[in-house]
């Protein structure tokens, strides 16, 4: 029991997190022009909360779990290429620190 | 919108974070119309921490831990030097620290402390928008010549004032795009950024009071130099609240891409390393958050002011990231100071680049930028000269145990196989050399 919080999963961690998704409007978007021609895809680990992924149907794309976002800026700093478009959820949106 | 429809004040401030709620407060107690927007649901619900310093704020609110949702203050403080499975602790504290002002040191958790923060502006007087993106700002003018008249939120809606004070934080996509549309200039070199991960742990009063040692009104701050992965540029800590612990680590951004490796990996094996382990065992997680920090320190501190315009805290990288990792108590001195150069220019009815601009020329002077100043090598000497915060910490703590190794060999033996140990694959002069930049870290 006591090691339980050595061994939590992303998504086991990210269910601790409160957050309210607008789950209609992304806040993210990549462009498929443009990811293919980035070698190293440092979003795909830079992302605390693993938002990009490589699309399992074709790895040059990426996928986006936009309603993980903490909303800290990572990926905009660290993507080589500038394809990500990224904007503020709408007031009041998206994650919620009840400690912070 | 027709012109007399408008909402007009004296400032408007984007952000409620320390640096925008400390501007906020100020000029409402000058007497100000001051309009505050943030993005977050209330103040501080998108905000991560970790210490309070809080010089500032005790001058803007004398004996504010009184009032404040303070967790515990920092007693001692604890700095550990990580190797492999091999550990050096230093810790030091008074008994001064305990007791009023606290040492001015504090553990908050942001979210809560912000929000109290965002209660007592509101009380002198400011106007809390909460729950509001601000998208851009509007102009008048052209180029050179543009002056900043107000704020358009999400939605279209419009809001105009003097000036706007900009206090946006790390992830400051308003500052970014102003800057650009203003045309201001950038610091000497170009801002770097760590990215934050933490962790908050349940574990009880009684459990943090036994495994820190602490008495019920007493706290603490332990601080990791050497990092869980090779190579990896970073430091973490562990502060105690009342029930529940913040675990922490920071690592520069292109350290995290040289190493491939996620912050959440890097979390978690900064939380397995056998030293940090034991304090976090048996505890459930509460929260995970991530936030950037900027790090370029000094040299990348940009044009503070303009025509109608000045920015505050993080949005300026006034972050500190020495062993201090100071950050809220300069947003709080940078926004303190816009707000009685935001009253001044009132009181002259001119918010032109010039009035606007002492902000800047007093701000430079203060006790944040002479510290800024005195760490300005230190983001140079990260990525120079890396192995100060991963080999040489890892070295001095195998140097310990080297030394206090205890086996048949006679002490002069052991000692002498220690030190030939940490010389070990040290180049000498660079050693030297490494350990004069090492002063600017530390
Ligand atoms: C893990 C970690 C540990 C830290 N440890 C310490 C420490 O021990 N000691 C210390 O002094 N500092 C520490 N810091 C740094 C400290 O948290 C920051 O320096 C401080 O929060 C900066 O205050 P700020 O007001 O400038 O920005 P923030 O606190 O980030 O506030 C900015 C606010 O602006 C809002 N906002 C942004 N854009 C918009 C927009 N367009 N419209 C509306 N609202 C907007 C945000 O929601 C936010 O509320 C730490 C930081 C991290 C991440
Ligand atoms: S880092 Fe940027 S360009 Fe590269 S794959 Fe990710 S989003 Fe695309
Ligand atoms: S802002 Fe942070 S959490 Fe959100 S997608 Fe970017 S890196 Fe991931």
């Amino acid at each position: 029991m006591g090691s339980e919080i050595f061994n939590l999963t992303l998504a086991d961690k990210l269910y601790r997190t409160k957050y309210e998704t607008n789950t209609d409007h992304t806040h993210i978007k990549v462009n498929d022009e443009i990811c293919p021609k980035c070698d190293g895809k440092p979003c795909t680990f830079g992302c605390p909360a693993e938002v990009y992924k490589k699309n399992p149907n074709d790895p040059n794309r990426i996928t986006v779990s936009f309603e993980n976002c903490l909303e800290c800026g990572t990926c905009i700093k660290i993507c080589p290429l500038g394809s990500i478009d990224w904007k503020f959820p709408d007031g009041g949106m998206g994650v919620k620190y009840r400690f912070g | 919108m027709t012109a007399d429809e408008k909402v007009k004040v004296d400032v408007i401030v984007v952000g409620g974070g320390p640096a925008g709620l400390s501007a906020a407060y100020t000029m409402a107690k000058a007497g100000l119309e001051v309009i505050l927007i943030e993005r977050g649901e209330t103040c501080g619900s998108k905000n991560v921490g970790g210490l309070l310093y809080g010089t500032i704020l005790n001058q803007m609110i004398p004996r504010f831990y009184e009032k404040a949702p303070i967790e515990r203050p920092v007693s001692k403080r604890t700095i550990v030097f990580l190797g492999g499975a091999e550990h050096a602790a230093l810790t030091f504290g008074d008994d001064q620290w305990s007791i009023p002002p606290y040492n001015n040191t504090f553990i908050v958790q942001r979210s809560q402390f912000d929000r109290w923060f965002s209660g007592e502006a509101e009380k002198a007087g400011v106007s809390l928008l909460e729950g509001t993106v601000a998208d851009e700002l509007i102009y008048e003018g052209v180029n050179g010549e543009r002056k900043a008249v107000g704020v358009r939120i999400r939605g279209n809606e419009e809001f105009y004032a003097d000036a706007v004070i900009l206090a946006d934080g790390a992830n400051a996509l308003l500052t970014e795009k102003t800057s650009k549309e203003m045309n201001l200039k950038g610091g000497k070199t170009k801002q770097d950024y760590a990215v934050g991960v933490k962790e908050i742990i349940t574990l009880g009063k009684g459990k943090i009071e036994d495994r820190f040692n602490l008495e019920s009104n007493e706290g603490t701050a332990v601080d990791f130099l050497g990092s869980p992965f090779e190579g990896l540029i970073g430091g973490g800590f562990i502060y105690t609240a009342k029930e529940t612990v913040s675990i922490g680590f920071a690592a520069r951004l292109e350290s995290v891409i040289h190493s491939g490796l996620s912050p959440n990996q890097i979390m978690d094996g900064f939380k397995r390393h056998p030293v940090v382990r034991k304090y976090l065992e048996g505890g459930e997680l509460a929260e995970y958050s991530a936030h950037l920090i900027p790090e370029g320190g000094y040299r990348a501190v940009p044009q503070l002011a303009a025509n109608g315009v000045m920015i505050a805290g993080d949005a300026a990288g006034l972050v500190n990231m020495s062993l201090y990792k100071e950050g809220t108590n300069h947003a709080m001195e940078s926004g303190k100071t816009a707000g009685e150069t935001a009253a001044s220019a009132k009181a002259k009815g001119d918010f032109s680049s010039k009035t606007l601009g002492e902000y800047e020329a007093k701000f430079r002077r203060g006790t944040a930028m002479r510290d800024l100043k005195k760490y300005r090598d230190l983001p140079k000497v990260l990525e120079t000269t890396p192995e100060l915060l991963s080999l040489y910490p890892l070295k001095m703590t195998r140097m310990l145990t080297d030394y206090f190794t205890v086996t048949a060999a006679s002490k002069s033996e052991t000692q002498k196989k220690a030190l030939m140990n940490f010389l070990k694959g040290l180049p000498k002069f660079k050693f030297v050399r490494n350990m004069i930049r090492g002063r600017k870290v530390l």
